[in-house]
């Protein structure tokens, strides 16, 4: 989904539950959850606070 | 005939009853060693205790070519019968991949189509054990025509009795389409996959270098095609939930769904909602935890749960009567309605249509998803499929409006309108014919162009737009709601709606069948 990054909840290294939280973007004029598909540790992030996102634009990789 | 060549008839059948029973050893040994169980272990762990009948045991295939003479076994690779599911009947098929690797020839595919056919006539559920390396070559165009023969079953018993389907090995092939003509299909993660076409094909037709988990496992067909309902762990857990599934349903198109005593107060306060649903509708929630929080004994059996999860779909039960849920997910695209999430609901819908299960919908949909990718997949089609699945269905319909509902899309979310027989909205409530950014660009295009602060009359203007349709007054007084339920009182709500709508009637116009946008 199109839209900009609204805050980051998670850093690299945390340990993070499927479905837990990881990153809240903003579309549709609202704030939408992104969540971990699986469990695992945050490898990397590629997304910061107000950034603009586009549709299946990988935002992190979970290990 | 003679006692002596009677009892000699009688030994021999014994003897083959028993080593059909007993089955081989080996191949079980191989099956074990995969974390399966048998397809006669199956059975046993799904059915009721000792109600098994199994039927056409000693049926063999024809066929004499390429050895089959020599090969071929009683059943053929197939095990089918009757028996009970917590007292109630149905009929199954399981394919036994300890005999002749569960090849599907001509006998076995015979013995699974009359199993269909016999579960219609009777009017009780079909429930198909898939686990099979594919069809049997060695039988020629005899095989394909009787699996031809268990897609024509499958599809006139479609809306007649429930049928499901359980993935528990591999159904690969043209055999995928029998389980895709029924009503539900689950999958064993790791030991099942389904697919058309197999690596070696592909490898040779396209290049591609595939595995069969990548192309047909059962993540594949939850989370991205859509094919797999449910997702289960091992063998064990598949066969429970299949009990559990049955357990909503009717035996047939003509019955009601069974009804199970709770001791969960029919005027409980559900309290919760008002903290799980945030009122600043910017924020989004779980609208799971909605249903499950209204729903008896918080038992709520979701479906597709991770394809499309912009909309929620299942089974659960409101005072003991079983009820199908449909609700916008906001935690996913927003809650908006896309191509998957309308073709997920409207299946659904029709399917509780089909089997006397009134549908709650949950309404919280800020529009349809929009963008190029949305309208090249065809988002009017699809989206109409939601249309008409409301509009057909003529089973109890309830629509609960929890926070927003703007455009088109409400109808997509069963309005008045499209048929719902009672529809509510909670206090907090957000109708409009559109968002208030777009309406207001254009009912005041004029004064913001001429206004000497632009952004500011267009931020009043907002506010105005937001004021007028915030709130449920003007639904109420625009007759687009019955009433308005508290948060707290709406399983309450629910409950007293679905009494009075127990013995609804309504007739549709007669025809052959409507001809929906698929």
């Amino acid at each position: 989904m199109v839209g900009k990054i609204l805050r980051v909840e998670k850093k690299v290294g945390d340990r993070v539950e499927e479905d837990e939280v990881i990153i809240v973007m903003e579309a549709m004029k609202m704030e939408i959850p992104i969540v971990a598909p699986a469990s695992g540790v945050v490898k990397e992030l590629k997304a910061e606070a107000g950034q603009a996102v586009e549709a299946d634009q990988p935002l992190a990789q979970i290990e | 005939m003679p006692k002596k060549r009677r009892e000699e008839l009688e030994k021999k059948l014994a003897e083959i009853e028993k080593r059909v029973l007993e089955g081989d050893p080996k191949a079980a040994a191989k099956q074990h060693a995969e974390g399966k169980l048998t397809a006669r272990e199956r059975i046993k762990k799904l059915l009721d205790p000792d109600s098994f009948v199994e039927e056409f045991m000693l049926a063999e295939t024809q066929c004499t070519d390429f050895g089959m003479a020599e090969k071929k076994q009683p059943s053929d690779g197939v095990v089918s019968g009757y028996g009970k599911i917590d007292g109630r009947p149905i009929y199954l098929f399981a394919q036994d991949r300890t005999v002749l690797a569960g090849t599907v020839g001509s006998a076995h595919a015979e013995k699974i189509a009359c199993v269909i056919q016999t579960a219609r006539k009777l009017g009780v559920p079909l429930i198909g054990l898939y686990d099979s390396v594919g069809a049997r070559i060695q039988e020629g165009l005899t095989v394909t025509t009787a699996i031809g023969k268990v897609f024509f079953e499958n599809s006139i018993a479609s809306g007649v009795i429930p049928q499901i389907s359980a993935i528990m090995g591999p159904c690969i092939g043209v055999a995928s389409y029998s389980p895709a003509l029924t009503d539900f299909i689950l999958m064993v993660q790791g030991s099942s996959q389904m697919f058309i076409t197999g690596p070696p094909v592909i490898k040779e037709v396209l290049g591609e270098e595939v595995t069969m988990e990548e192309l047909g496992g059962a993540k594949i067909h939850s989370e991205v095609s859509g094919v797999a309902d449910l997702v289960t762990k091992n063998d064990e857990e598949c066969l429970s939930l299949i009990r559990r599934l049955l357990s909503f349903l009717p035996p047939n198109s003509q019955s009601a769904p069974p009804r199970r005593e709770t001791r969960d107060d029919a005027e409980r306060s559900v309290n919760v909602l008002e903290k799980v649903v945030p009122e600043d509708m910017r924020k989004a929630y779980n609208v799971v935890q909605v249903i499950k929080a209204l729903v008896d004994d918080s038992d709520f059996l979701g479906l597709k749960e991770k394809f499309a999860r912009n909309l929620v779909i299942g089974l659960g039960r409101l005072n003991g009567y079983p009820v199908g849920f449909v609700a916008n997910q906001p935690m996913f695209l927003a809650g908006s309605l896309d191509v998957d999430a309308s073709d997920k609901g409207a299946r659904f819908i029709r399917f509780c249509d089909a089997f006397n299960i009134p549908i709650i919908t949950l309404m919280d949909v800020p529009g349809f998803f929009p963008g190029k990718q949305q309208e090249e997949k065809g988002i009017i089609r699809h989206g109409a499929k939601l249309l008409y699945a409301y509009a057909e269905a003529t089973v109890p319909k309830i629509t609960l409006v929890l926070r927003k509902g703007y455009g088109g899309a409400k109808q997509a979310m069963c309005t008045r309108e499209m048929g719902a027989d009672q529809l509510f909205v909670w206090p907090g409530v957000e109708l409009a014919v559109m968002g208030g950014a777009g309406a207001v660009n254009v009912l005041y295009r004029r004064e913001i162009e001429q206004s000497e602060e632009p952004e500011k009359t267009r931020r009043e203007k907002m506010e105005e737009y937001a004021e007028r349709f915030s709130g449920p007054f003007e639904a109420l007084s625009k007759q687009f709601a019955h009433a308005v339920l508290r948060p707290a009182e709406t399983r309450r709500g629910l409950i007293r709606a679905l009494e009075i709508l127990r013995e609804k009637k309504e007739e549709r116009p007669k025809k052959k069948h409507g001809v929906m946008p698929v």
